[in-house]
């Protein structure tokens, strides 16, 4: 068949020349297959293999710890949409993660040009600014727990302020704040560093031509920065609001959910539900909704904002 | 070809370190048995060190381990969905014995001998929680809640151990316009309204509330209105910061004298006194109403003693729960830790319990209200809103709703 082939002869080139590459490109192939294999085997085993078990559960009534289940359908589901508690959690989760997503943007971006300019120990402000990432979120959520309701409530004695006396955690319609404040800060460490290697990416003749324009450093950042890092506010936005929608440690570290369930994030909820609440088939329910909730967003944030770098 | 082997062994690697992982099961070192006692009292850890010490001094071929997790419940769900049980498993005479047993967690031990030594109102109450017939653990420590009071300042203030609730809010106005802080509350942490709750419920909804919740009638909506009310008035005496403060922060105010009044069990006293030891302090029955000779004190089973049916080693395991049934190491643990024993003729003679003594002997006790509310109701977490909220209507709704659709979802 292949000395039929018009491209091969018109070319030509013998075939055993031809198969002979084509047995390298397979050979090479072959190798990069290999190559992903641990990995695809590690993503299956901890990750798709798990996830798939949870929606299996999400149509029994597992306990978590009972021998046997039965099946019952979509009756997990049918009762997720009439809970009370889960459909707070939601409106909780979703306040959150969207100001957590806007301030921790507007922040990074800001502190990130500042760190890009040429100021004395830049460096020095670079690895500062980063450090709040390498350090482990529970920890750092169990000293601003202790911030909260030991140093600032001493302050506020001190220096006679009135609202700085009571612990914020410990109000139910201000505790989200405290955790979110730690959320900002720690969450910025990380977006400042993409931000920053995309302000590298920026030409500088590009500055040079918009003030010989006569462009002022307001009109530069909106008419020069902006639109040349628009891939990275894109990844910054999707990164930023799926991590916040995921929010548990800082929670679970400063008010365990409380008061009430003031601050019972979608993540907390389903682990706590789940495994100390017993109720395994219907967290997974939870989460399964949750999961495809979470792509939704995703996939319409992608959507949006490419489409937004495209029209720049 | 090289590059390929190169390739395959480093995944081979790769996945042997998994397996590596997996392999954390180390029966036997060096010949010895090794066996597994998993508890949820983190303040006894060093208690059980003691006693585990001394197990092993006399059976020098058995290793006996503790662990002791924070989140005991749900590290204890996990390993049990996993299948990788402990030995020996001690939690408290509530609902996650209730779950274990029903999963058949533990092995059946209606007819052990053991079982001879411990007192029947506690057995029965391991029976009541489960709501089954068999016996799956021995009712090894338990526990008390009333309320617990500094000496000095009742003392200083001239007042008497009230026995009424007219009189415990009396006192509390006395303490209260003496400047002083009446009750020291934590409400930061969900679970320390449940102490005072417990004791409120238990003594005010009404005798047939579990033979009606048997039947499926949940009345928590209407026999709990009393207790609620009663916790709303509670909160008018304690202190600025009381929504902002945990159980450790409570603790250690307790200690160095804060606040007169402290509404813990018992189990509390251990950790006040180790902030303070030359605090002197007292616990009184709780004056839940107004009719002092019929209010009874909350004990409940604080640890049980429960052998895994799926034990590697259940006679080993069996030997050191027997060993721990004795009576002296019986008495040590109680000593230490302050609880009461499950055990027949084992006595708490601490100075600190004696007002609670009458009751015990009396036998005017009574088991934990909420350790027969399903833990999916998370009852805990409502409470925590009435006391911020003072919303009694609010929460005996949601607390009745929550309750029964965990119910509905079984």
């Amino acid at each position: 068949m292949k000395e039929d082939n018009p491209a091969i002869q018109a070319q030509n080139i013998s075939p055993k020349v031809a198969s002979k590459t084509k047995r390298k490109m397979k050979s090479r192939e072959m190798a990069y297959y290999l190559m992903v294999l641990p990995a695809v085997i590690l993503f299956a085993a901890f990750h798709t293999f798990p996830a798939l078990q949870g929606i299996y559960y999400s149509f029994t009534n597992w306990n978590g710890i009972s021998l046997e289940y039965d099946f019952v359908g979509l009756k997990n589901y049918i009762n997720l949409f009439k809970d009370v508690t889960v459909l707070d959690s939601y409106l909780f989760t979703f306040k959150f993660a969207i100001l957590a997503a806007i301030l921790v943007n507007i922040i990074s971006l800001a502190v990130a040009i500042g760190l890009n300019s040429k100021i004395k120990g830049r460096n020095f402000f670079r690895a500062v600014y980063f450090l709040p990432n390498v350090l482990s979120v529970l920890i750092v959520g169990f000293i601003f727990n202790f911030f909260f309701t030991n140093i600032l409530p001493d302050l506020g004695e001190k220096y006679k302020i009135e609202f700085l006396t009571t612990n914020i955690l410990g109000i139910a319609d201000f505790a989200w704040i405290g955790i979110l404040l730690v959320f900002v800060w720690q969450a910025c460490a990380f977006n400042i560093i993409l931000y920053l290697s995309g302000l590298q990416t920026v030409p500088s003749e590009l500055y040079e031509a918009s003030s010989l324009d006569g462009a002022n450093k307001w009109q530069q950042f909106w008419k020069v920065t902006f639109p040349m890092i628009a891939p990275f506010f894109t990844i910054n936005m999707v990164l930023s609001m799926k991590n916040s929608l995921m929010v548990f440690d800082q929670i679970v570290a400063m008010t365990g959910g409380g008061p009430g369930n003031s601050t019972t994030s979608i993540s907390l909820l389903i682990y706590t539900g789940g495994f100390s609440g017993g109720e395994f088939a219907f967290q997974s329910a939870n989460a399964v909704i949750y999961f495809i909730v979470i792509m939704l967003i995703s996939v319409f944030q992608l959507k949006i904002l490419q489409k937004r770098e495209m029209d720049m | 070809m090289k590059k390929t082997i190169a390739i395959l062994s480093a995944g081979v690697l790769s996945l042997s370190l998994l397996a590596g992982c997996g392999g954390g099961d180390a029966a036997s070192t060096d010949g010895k048995v090794k066996i597994e006692f998993f508890h949820h009292k983190r303040e006894g850890m060093e208690t059980i060190d003691k006693l585990i010490a001394k197990f092993e001094k006399e059976n020098p071929n058995i290793d006996v381990e503790q662990a002791s997790p924070p989140e005991p419940s749900t590290v204890l769900r996990t390993r049990v969905s996993k299948s990788d049980i402990p030995d020996i498993i001690g939690v408290g005479g509530d609902m996650t014995y209730k779950d274990l047993s029903e999963a058949g967690v533990f092995a059946d031990i209606s007819d052990d001998k053991s079982l001879d030594k411990i007192q029947p109102a506690y057995v029965q109450m391991l029976k009541d929680v489960s709501g089954l017939d068999e016996v799956y653990a021995i009712p090894f420590a338990t526990n008390a809640v009333g309320v617990i009071y500094n000496k000095a300042i009742f003392t200083e203030l001239g007042l008497e151990i009230p026995n009424t609730w007219d009189e415990f809010i009396e006192v509390s106005e006395k303490i209260k316009a003496a400047g002083k802080t009446p009750f020291f509350h934590t409400y930061k942490d969900a679970w320390t309204t449940l102490p005072s709750f417990n004791a409120l419920v238990a003594n005010t909804q009404g005798d047939d509330f579990y033979s009606e919740l048997n039947k499926g009638n949940i009345l928590a909506g209407e026999r709990y209105k009393e207790a609620a009310e009663k916790m709303i008035q509670l909160t008018e005496y304690g202190h600025k910061n009381q929504q902002g403060v945990g159980y450790n922060d409570g603790n250690t105010a307790f200690a160095n004298g804060e606040a007169a009044m402290y509404l813990q069990g018992v189990w509390a006293i251990p950790e006040i006194k180790k902030a303070n030891p030359d605090l002197e302090l007292g616990v009184f029955p709780f004056p839940a109403t107004n009719h002092a000779d019929e209010v009874k004190v909350i004990s409940g089973v604080d640890l049980i003693l429960g052998l895994a049916a799926s034990s590697k080693h259940p006679e080993e395991a069996k030997k050191f729960i027997e060993f721990l049934l004795e009576d002296e190491n019986a008495k040590q643990y109680i000593q230490e830790q302050n609880s009461f024993s499950a055990l027949n003729g084992i006595t708490q003679d601490d100075p600190s319990v004696e007002d609670l003594k009458a009751s015990f002997e009396k036998g005017a006790l009574t088991d934990f209200p909420d350790h027969y509310i399903p833990t999916g109701v998370a009852p805990e977490k409502t409470l925590q809103t009435l006391v911020l909220e003072k919303d009694v209507d609010a929460f005996l709704e949601k607390l009745q709703k929550d309750w029964e659709k965990v119910q509905d979802r079984k």
